[in-house]
């Protein structure tokens, strides 16, 4: 594992983004917190960021849209798409996009610690 | 020419009717000439009293001639009539001028009726008034059919107002016994399964007769009773004197009938408009006898009332039925149509709950404990929990099968909550949700749960309708205003609109314009609307999309939801 290795998380809910970096921090990792792909795009440090943990259905710019976002943008952060939504259609399409990952809420810590590893495998390769 | 004709035909008459007057066999002659007239006719002295009478006359008092002389015609007069009388009679012996009024007559049996008089003056050689000529007609049985009529209209348009059957019930026995004889009616209904009797109205039936009336729970057979002969045969039945009766002695009913006074019934089925019997009406009657042809009439038509409004009832009552079950199914369907975002709103809180779990334990179990951060994440699990379980809440009171409730209620927070689950729903469409809600919206009375069913139809349909909209936001505007003594809800998009041609159907159950519509939601949500007293719209907007609004009164008049 990666110590300090920085996540971020972009989830306009709230209970999300309390729980889930202090789960991430116990881990060892450091973490920021976004409300919005909005927020993200204007505060986030990108050259530092080795993964990042990406809800779905958001007010404003959806988690999609921010991915292909970052694509124009040739910033290659592994992302992790989170949703509320347990929607067969809505996995492939976050696969499709060229995520790491898609997790249905509400996930296992288990599940997530896979998610993050692989992720910053990948991260490492490029 | 004609004149003279006419006065030698005057003067004759005259010599006639005094030849007449004179005459010793006039009253031989008066009655030879008038006993076949169903009218009273008779020759009464400018005293009042009573010298020569037809048969109609001594058949509707009662009496003999001899007997009748002694009398004076006021003696059988109405009290309230007899000043009317009088005075028409004492204007007229004065100006000899003929006369004509209506008056109450007292019958032979003691029962007063109507009667129209006129008098006519019969005079001798010196132009003295002798005789006064009297006609009486009975109009009786007109009036009573003019009341008749009268009644019949209040009671249809009670029907017509949808008024409870019992009422209705009521208004038409208290109509009979108004218009009848004295009497007492009573009207049984049959139960939905057609083989026993219900209570329907016996608004005056001797209290304690009424509460065991024994027919009522029986079988609609012949053994029950009269009512129960007439249900089953189809028929009406007419015992006319229940004394000579000797039927229906077992179960009881005769001798309970007689020991409240009641000596004589008449029953008749009452039909459907399919000719099946749905009740019976039944007048009884103190004394025997057996009804006349305006009483066999009276029934007739109160029957076949009483068969209307029957049978409105139970189209209403079918009715309503086939309304709530549309609501639920609709209900159910929205539901359906909204798994995904309930899985989202209850997602969203177990996550947290999972998440902070998991990380409490990892806390607890760190040298040393981190007892601080635990504390934090437990706190965090129990507020999600609850906010899971407000979630369910919400939705079991939106798509509980349960009948309407009326409570004052805040339009806004009706809102917001149906806002709340949409939003994921609207998130995912793209939708801007854009809030115009007065801060000073009063109070409206109503139910909770069909007004957020309407406002959750029309959220859904104005998110629906800018599916596919590219190149404008999706606005959604949502606006609550007061306006006068109603409350205003506007849900305004900016989405394909509707056709205007199409403006008077949009509420029309099972008119749709999205391919995979119903078009039960706004039928619906007008029924819903409607039982507010409110009313609901639909205008297309200047710019592109349509608005549908609805107002309901701060106070309506029957005080809240009806279906």
């Amino acid at each position: 594992m990666t110590s300090r290795a920085l996540i971020s998380v972009v989830d306009d809910d709230e209970s999300v983004r309390e729980s889930l970096p202090d789960m991430l921090k116990e881990f060892g990792f450091a973490v920021q917190v976004f409300a919005s792909a909005e927020a993200f795009l204007a505060g986030a440090s990108f050259d530092t960021t080795q993964c990042l943990i990406l809800d779905i259905n958001l007010p404003g710019m959806n988690g999609f849209e921010l991915k292909r976002e970052l694509s124009r943008r040739d910033c290659s952060i592994p992302v992790i798409f989170i949703s509320a939504k347990t929607d067969a259609v809505i996995h492939a399409r976050a696969l499709a996009e060229g995520a790491v990952n898609c997790l249905s809420k509400p996930f296992s810590e288990a599940a997530l610690l896979d998610a993050v590893q692989s992720a910053l495998r990948i991260k490492k390769r490029i | 020419m004609n004149s003279t004709v006419n006065e030698l035909s005057a003067a004759n008459e005259a010599l006639h009717a005094r030849w007449w007057l004179s005459s010793a066999g006039r009253e031989a002659h008066f009655r030879a000439i008038s006993d076949g007239i169903p009218e009273s006719l008779y020759l009464a002295t400018p005293s009042g009293a009573v010298e020569i009478v037809n048969r109609a006359f001594l058949d509707y008092f009662g009496v003999a001639i001899d007997t009748f002389k002694t009398r004076q015609l006021i003696d059988t007069v109405h009290p309230d009539d007899a000043a009317r009388f009088l005075a028409a009679w004492k204007e007229s012996n004065e100006t000899g001028q003929p006369y004509n009024v209506e008056v109450r007559r007292r019958r032979a049996d003691g029962q007063y009726r109507w009667f129209d008089l006129r008098g006519s003056p019969l005079r001798d050689h010196n132009e003295r008034i002798v005789y006064w000529f009297v006609l009486e007609r009975d109009f009786e049985d007109r009036k009573r059919t003019e009341a008749l009529s009268a009644g019949e209209k209040r009671v249809l348009e009670r029907v017509a107002q949808g008024e409870p059957l019992t009422v209705v019930l009521d208004a038409l026995c208290r109509l009979v016994e108004g218009i009848a004889d004295p009497c007492w009616c009573s009207i049984l209904l049959i139960d939905p399964s057609g083989t026993a009797f219900l209570h329907g109205a016996a608004p005056t039936l001797p209290r304690d007769y009424n509460e065991v009336e024994p027919q009522v729970g029986k079988l609609t057979d012949f053994k029950s009773g009269p009512c129960g002969l007439a249900a089953s045969t189809k028929q009406p039945v007419i015992v006319p004197d229940l004394v000579e009766e000797t039927r229906w002695d077992e179960n009881g009913w005769r001798s309970l009938a007689l020991k409240h006074g009641l000596r004589s019934v008449w029953t008749s089925p009452i039909l459907s408009r399919s000719e099946k019997v749905i009740g019976t009406f039944a007048i009884y009657h103190r004394a025997s006898g057996s009804p006349s042809q305006f009483q066999r009439d009276l029934i007739g038509r109160l029957t076949h009332i009483a068969s209307i409004a029957i049978e409105r009832t139970k189209a209403e009552e079918a009715l309503g039925k086939v309304r709530a079950d549309l609501m639920h199914m609709t209900r159910v369907m929205s539901l359906s149509a909204l798994t995904a975002s309930i899985a989202h709103e209850v997602n969203q809180p177990l996550s947290g709950i999972v998440t902070n779990a998991s990380t409490c334990l990892r806390m607890l179990s760190a040298e040393p404990p981190n007892v601080e951060g635990a504390s934090e994440t437990a706190r965090r699990m129990i507020r999600d929990g609850h906010r899971a379980a407000d979630v369910i809440q919400r939705l079991r009171d939106l798509f509980s099968k349960k009948g309407p409730v009326s409570q004052p209620l805040d339009l806004n927070d009706a809102t917001h909550e149906v806002l709340r689950l949409l939003t994921p729903d609207l998130q995912g469409n793209r939708v801007s949700l854009r809030l115009d809600l007065s801060s000073s919206l009063p109070l409206v009375f109503g139910d909770r749960v069909q007004l957020q069913q309407v406002i959750l139809n029309l959220v859904r349909n104005a998110s629906d309708a800018m599916n596919g909209i590219e190149g404008r936001v999706r606005t959604l505007t949502v606006t609550t205003k007061r306006i006068d003594d109603h409350v205003l809800l506007e849900v305004k998009d900016v989405g394909s609109g509707f056709e205007t041609q199409n403006a008077d159907q949009l509420f029309d159950s099972f008119f749709t314009t999205k391919s995979d519509g119903m078009g039960i939601g706004l039928s619906v949500s007008r029924s819903i609307i409607e039982s507010h007293e409110g009313q609901i719209w639909a205008t297309q907007n200047e710019g592109p999309g349509a608005t549908f609004s609805f107002s309901i009164p701060l106070t309506p008049k029957s005080n809240g939801a009806t279906t």
